[in-house]
């Protein structure tokens, strides 16, 4: 599982500073609507995986390293939508993301550093609000995080 | 001259995005995320991770990152945030960029995912959840970079 996780890592990071999603500049123009690239990735990404998803769900795949296959299926809570305008508040001020903060660090970016400090600071704290006390929609402990 | 373009293609580099959370899950079972990846990667420094292979998964994350920018001809030192140079201090920047860091983080644990748990694996399982949480993302930093863009003038 342990050579599973450094693949798939190694290949999303990969792609996501080949994409240029690094560049905080870029993702700017694409936050103020004039970049519509970012969109496209994304998009492509999606309508890319999902099928291949469903089919895989379909046949009923039983994986080799985790039992038949399962989707995590997110049911809506309203801690989605708090949360989301947590998270889309901090985007629109840094401009990056957790893996994009990453591949703005390691190409040299500076102030990348702060970010991705306030980031582990930030999931640290909700990790531990979560385990503190049951949130509203009655999800006691920390569900895996995604 | 660099190996590999600063942008790949939309309709190259989306794609492959898309198949690694579903080599994850046909291979482990897994659904992909970043923010977990961050978490399992402290709490491995603590001694407290449940689930390890997401420690994993954020080393390889840098590894992936390194090496796309050895190929494009970095790593260059430089700040990363041109649109706010000349008119905003770097130094002053600092508390505003670790501030907006722990905003998406604490965010991200809350709605039980972020760009890539939600956005790209959650949204492609069919979560009805993933779809809010990401709408909700875009649509909130959206808003709030044309407001700002509006209040400074279209300097930021």
């Amino acid at each position: 599982m342990k050579r599973v996780g450094l693949l798939s890592g190694i290949a999303f990071g990969f792609l996501i500073a080949a994409a240029g999603f690094g560049d905080a500049d870029f993702i700017h123009r694409m936050l103020l609507l004039q970049n519509a690239y970012p969109y496209l990735v994304f998009g492509s990404a999606v309508v890319t995986a999902m099928p291949l998803l469903w089919l895989l769900q379909r046949a009923r795949w039983v994986t080799p390293l985790g039992g038949p296959l399962k989707l995590v299926q997110a049911p809506l809570r309203r801690r989605q939508l708090y949360g989301g305008v947590c998270f889309g508040v901090g985007w629109a001020f840094s401009c990056t993301c957790p893996v994009p903060a990453l591949a703005m660090v390691f190409s040299g970016g500076v102030l990348g550093i702060p970010v991705v400090a306030g980031l582990f600071s930030g999931i640290l704290l909700g990790d531990r609000r979560a385990h503190a006390r049951p949130l509203s929609d009655g999800v006691t402990a920390a569900q895996p995080a995604t | 001259m660099p190996l590999l373009p600063h942008h790949l293609p939309w309709f190259v580099a989306g794609p492959l995005i898309g198949l690694v959370p579903v080599a994850l899950y046909a291979v482990a079972n897994r659904p992909l995320g970043a923010s977990g990846a961050y978490l399992q990667a402290i709490q491995t420094v603590r001694g407290r991770a449940t689930e390890g292979w997401r420690a994993w998964f954020f080393v390889g994350l840098i590894i992936g990152v390194l090496a796309a920018t050895v190929l494009q001809g970095g790593p260059v030192l430089h700040l990363g945030y041109a649109f706010i140079a000349g008119w905003v201090n770097p130094i002053g920047a600092i508390p505003v960029l670790f501030f907006s860091g722990l905003l998406m983080g604490y965010g991200a644990r809350w709605a039980g995912g972020c760009t890539s748990g939600h956005g790209l694996c959650g949204t492609a399982a069919r979560g009805i959840g993933s779809f809010v949480a990401a709408f909700t993302f875009f649509l909130t930093a959206i808003v709030v970079t044309l407001g700002l863009n509006l209040l400074t003038g279209g300097r930021a």
